[in-house]
């Protein structure tokens, strides 16, 4: 038996002879750069904690922070409500909708594109002067006047956002759908005999059960949400422009490291950036099994 | 399903593997036995002279070509490994300054390439902007890029009464003469500039500094600051068509009409001028200009400037440094290729053995027979070098933003200024930055 | 064509959806129900729009897009795409992805279940700091270790190559998570013990038994790792240089700074390339791809 034990080393070795190679040492050695003011080329001086000093007084860290917060979080409402309402007409036993697949794949649709064509084609789309979309909504007589979609921090972060909406709530809506249909029929039966309304049955049943889940595309949602980075590359200059409204974490990460040459600076944003995010895990992780608790079953 | 499913993922394996297989085999041929020179750039337009140098010498030239804004990030770690990396690559303006001092490019001033010889016989700015720190000739350049201002003749005649150069460039030959002639533009319906860009190079012509000076400090001159009102003022006035540079309206506006949306109405305007250099004729106005051609002339602005130029060099880690050289030789010391070049082109040399014989007899179909050489060898004395410095394509960037910020009305002028100064700082920690 | 065909055969497909749903509860139709309908085809055509946008301005010339919108094709399809050819291989891109995603997932598929089975049927010292460790290092974000990576990339010379975008495929902690839960539930001990007194040896064991019992799972996972391995923009902007190795989403942005972005046209039909296949292969592929999402977020 112990011979055949021993075997478990084999079957684990690759991973981890790659794993301590392209993962481990690269994040160790990032973490030693952020001690240096190494610029990409010549000698890593060490230079003590002046990088994560520069990082806590940075204020286009700071705005980067709170503009990938704001743009990630208006996303992430109008996903989720999306996502829920449609869940909600669909799972209503009393209209029994048809053509589910249907919606449900065109809905996903926008997800499987390559996001840096969406950048493209929403960049070329949003044009002030010469975008479609512009175009079409003058034709309908919706607006008078061209809106520079792109150059007015609100609008430019509220495309962003309505753009990752565009491309999520249709993977949301799937999961959702994926645990609405593990609830049991009993609860809903058990409501419509109590003359629970819509409404009650989706807030007191539907939602609570479904907590896991939902904390799941939360979970997923904000590591992806905090990494954004190629929309507001693409779509602006690659400064994060109009008025830094679109400079989020790792594209100021990319711009002081591959841009400007400050390697070492760069990789102390790196770390900020993991900090941040393993407090906001930390946050909702807590929430999770806090809540799972009281929760009556699922899987 | 699952039968379906597992033929199409086989098929996109078996596509995937052997298209694959397909291109290592292609790029590994490629690459190491029929290429004899590789050569990066970040336009099109040596493609003429490699199919000359190629039929001249019987070798195999690849050329590969990065968009202007992704060159210098997608160069360095080529040149700093030396995988992958070619044996001439060429250097904007833009980026010219660090490249030269930071040894990617062979010492030129020595033995066998001697290229100190070789100063007098180039337009003195160009050969010095080749030189690093040390005073080693690094890169060469072919051309010198002194700009002015194209504007269509049909136009200048009915709205200004004249179509001369010399005239037309007496009216402008101030800001404020500027925004006289668009005036008169815009009651005829013509948009003076394609949009508030344009004329940012005058502004800075009048008292031209470096953005860093040689203390390590950053210059914003006055004339730099005035320019935020000069662009504010064209925008409000609506003397522009709002089309960017290099965006497709831009280049749509050279030849016909465009539309512009602008106070909820709609109107079709035409651009009267393009203000760009020498290069600007040959490689942007005659390859998007059709209907027009002969319509054209070119004239000196309110003040002189030079945008652009491109210079090259050899590969200090290259196998083939002697063809290499052989190369950046015929595209800047080679009389009759030259000669060929610059009738045919347009483009304005920096050697000067060469255009001091073509120079009194040049005259371009485009520009209705006008003596563009003449015109441009006259703007290129009055140019000031020492003003290139290695932060320059970042800072005009960051700088451009600021202005955008101000004309749009996001930030006063005030605000603008300090966050383009913080912004600086930020990217650029080692300048000192006024503290305003 | 092929872009033409894709949507011809999705509207027609979404028409004889409508019909179906318009005509078969004819029985009873409620008023709420017609508006919840029309919600949804309202919902669905903003999905598409975007991409009909594109497909129509990809045939259409530079300057027919300028001077205003329509949704009838144009006829410039042939000059956009000769325009477009002229600077820019897309297809280069397609097979580079392509060949980087196949790879990518056969790595990540075979040795994430080569680990898991490691980790699920032996007891060796060790075991449990180990994957724990790999689970906290789940909770790492990709760009922490990107300049470090590069400078790996860099001092062992591969740079410019497809070995960094494809061999850390093969430690892939989220898939080894997933793989082994999953076959924990599924194969029992005694099959291997089994297949042990057979005189199987312990890879073959893995290879006849293990594998085809993961099969599903490693088919679930195999659909994110294509699908997040064909969108990976950060990692070959960074590594790769040379432009006849970039990948498709690298090569989009490139389209941007190049002088294709001169004509919108051409720039539409580029970004129209890059999207159709995708689309036409989800055509087929919807119902797996759906099931697979729920199942991953489920089994979570």
């Amino acid at each position: 038996m112990k011979n055949i034990n021993r075997y478990g080393y084999f079957f684990i070795a690759p991973f981890w002879l790659v794993f301590l190679v392209f993962s481990i040492y690269p994040v160790a050695l990032t973490f030693y750069y952020s001690f240096t003011n190494y610029t990409g080329s010549g000698e890593a001086q060490l230079v003590g904690l002046a990088n994560y000093k520069r990082l806590l007084t940075d204020t286009y860290f700071v705005e980067a922070f709170f503009n990938t917060w704001k743009i990630w979080g208006v996303n992430f409402a109008l996903q989720m409500g999306l996502a829920l309402i449609l869940a909600m007409i669909f799972s209503d036993m009393r209209i029994k909708l048809k053509g589910i697949a249907f919606f449900r794949s065109i809905f996903y649709l926008p997800n499987l594109i390559t996001i840096s064509s969406v950048a493209l084609l929403f960049g070329i789309l949003l044009d002030w002067q010469h975008g479609s979309l512009n175009m079409m909504l003058m034709k309908l007589g919706i607006i008078s006047d061209p809106i520079n979609w792109l150059n007015e921090p609100t609008s430019a972060q509220l495309s962003v956002s309505l753009i990752l909406t565009w491309m999520w709530f249709g993977h949301s809506f799937i999961v959702v759908m994926a645990g609405v249909s593990g609830i049991s029929k009993d609860y809903y039966e058990a409501a419509l005999i109590d003359g629970a309304n819509r409404w009650q049955t989706f807030s007191k049943i539907t939602i609570p059960l479904l907590k896991p889940i939902l904390l799941y595309i939360m979970i997923t949602s904000l590591i992806g949400g905090l990494q954004l980075f190629d929309l507001p590359m693409l779509l602006t200059d690659g400064i994060g422009s109009p008025d830094g409204s679109l400079n989020t974490m790792v594209l100021y990460l990319y711009n002081q490291a591959f841009k400007y040459n400050n390697y070492g600076y760069a990789a102390a944003v790196a770390y900020g950036l993991f900090v941040i995010t393993l407090i906001f895990s930390a946050f909702i992780f807590k929430g999770m099994y806090g809540k799972e608790r009281k929760q009556p079953r699922q899987v | 399903m699952k039968r379906k499913l597992s033929i199409f993922l086989v098929s996109i394996l078996l596509v995937g593997l052997f298209a694959g297989c397909s291109s290592d085999s292609k790029t590994s041929g490629n690459g190491k036995k029929d290429v004899d020179l590789r050569i990066w750039s970040f336009t099109d337009e040596l493609k003429k002279p490699i199919k000359t140098f190629e039929e001249k010498n019987g070798v195999k030239v690849e050329l590969t070509i990065v968009p202007i804004a992704d060159y210098p990030t997608k160069l360095k770690p080529v040149l700093e490994s030396g995988v992958g990396a070619p044996d001439v690559f060429t250097g904007e303006i833009a980026f010219l300054k660090q490249w030269v001092d930071a040894g990617y490019w062979e010492n030129l001033s020595e033995k066998p390439y001697n290229a100190d010889k070789l100063s007098d016989k180039y337009v003195p700015y160009v050969f010095d902007l080749g030189k690093d720190k040390d005073g080693d000739v690094r890169a060469l350049s072919w051309q010198t890029t002194p700009g002015g201002i194209y504007y269509k003749r049909s136009i200048a005649k009915e709205v200004l009464g004249t179509d001369d150069p010399t005239q037309v460039g007496e009216m402008m030959s101030s800001m404020d003469k500027v925004f006289e002639v668009a005036d008169k533009m815009k009651a005829k319906g013509y948009s003076m500039f394609p949009d508030e860009g344009a004329i940012r190079w005058f502004t800075q012509g009048d008292n031209p500094q470096p953005w860093v000076n040689d203390k390590n400090e950053l210059q914003l001159t006055d004339e730099k600051m005035e320019y935020m009102d000069y662009s504010k003022k064209l925008r409000n006035n609506q003397y522009t068509a709002l089309a960017p540079e290099w965006s497709p309206s831009w280049f749509e506006g050279m030849d016909k009409p465009i539309k512009v949306k602008e106070g909820g109405k709609e109107k079709e305007t035409q651009v009267f001028s393009y203000v760009l250099p020498t290069w600007g004729l040959h490689s942007v106005l005659k390859t998007n200009v059709k209907e027009s051609v002969g319509d054209w002339a070119v004239t000196s602005g309110p003040s002189p400037y030079f945008w652009g130029g491109t210079w090259l060099g050899v590969y200090n880690k290259s196998d083939n440094k002697e063809l290499a050289y052989k190369f950046v030789k015929m595209m800047t010391q080679d009389d009759e290729f030259l000669t060929s070049w610059s009738k045919e082109t347009g483009d304005v040399l920096s050697y000067l053995p060469v255009t001091e014989t073509i120079k009194d007899d040049f005259s371009d179909k485009f520009l209705g027979g006008q003596n563009n050489y003449q015109f441009f060898l006259d703007q290129s004395t009055k140019i000031t070098p020492g003003i290139v410095t290695k932060y320059d394509q970042q800072l005009d960037t960051l700088y451009g933003n600021a202005v955008q910020q101000y004309v749009t009305g996001k930030k006063s002028k005030k605000e603008a200024i300090k966050e383009f100064y913080q912004k600086a700082h930020n990217a650029y920690p080692d300048i000192k930055v006024p503290k305003k | 064509m092929i872009g033409k065909t894709a949507v011809d055969n999705s509207l027609s497909n979404s028409v004889q959806k409508k019909s179906v749903i318009e005509t078969k509860p004819k029985r009873k139709i409620s008023i709420p129900k017609l508006l919840i309908y029309a919600l949804l085809i309202a919902m669905a055509i903003v999905c598409f729009i975007p991409f009909l946008m594109m497909l129509v301005n990809a045939t259409r010339s530079n300057e027919a897009i300028l001077s205003g919108f329509t949704l009838i094709p144009g006829s410039a399809l042939v000059e956009n795409y000769q325009t477009m050819m002229s600077y820019i291989n897309i297809w280069a891109g397609f097979k580079n992805s392509l060949f980087i995603s196949v790879l990518v997932t056969l790595l990540s598929g075979y040795f994430s279940a080569l680990t898991a089975y490691g980790f699920a049927f032996y007891v060796f010292k060790g075991k449990n700091a180990m994957f724990v460790f790999m689970l906290v290092m789940m909770m790492v974000p990709g760009q922490l270790g990107l300049i470090g990576f590069y400078e790996l990339c860099k001092n062992l010379g591969i740079l410019d190559t497809y070995i960094p975008l494809i061999i850390p495929a093969a430690a892939s902690p989220f898939v080894v998570f997933f793989l082994r839960q999953y076959i924990l539930t599924t194969l029992h001990p005694s099959l291997i013990e089994a297949a042990r007194i057979d005189g199987a040896s312990e890879f073959k064991i893995f290879h006849t038994i293990a594998i085809p019992i993961m099969m599903p799972a490693i088919a679930t996972m195999s659909i994110f790792t294509f699908i997040g391995s064909w969108n990976n923009y950060i990692m070959p902007l960074v590594v790769l240089f040379s432009p006849e190795k970039f990948t498709l989403p690298v090569l989009m942005g490139f389209l941007k700074g190049s002088q294709v972005a001169q004509n919108l046209g051409s720039m539409y039909l580029g970004i129209a390339i890059s999207v159709v296949p995708i689309m036409v292969a989800f055509l087929f592929l919807s119902k797996y791809i759906v099931n697979s999402i729920s199942a991953g977020s489920i089994k979570e």
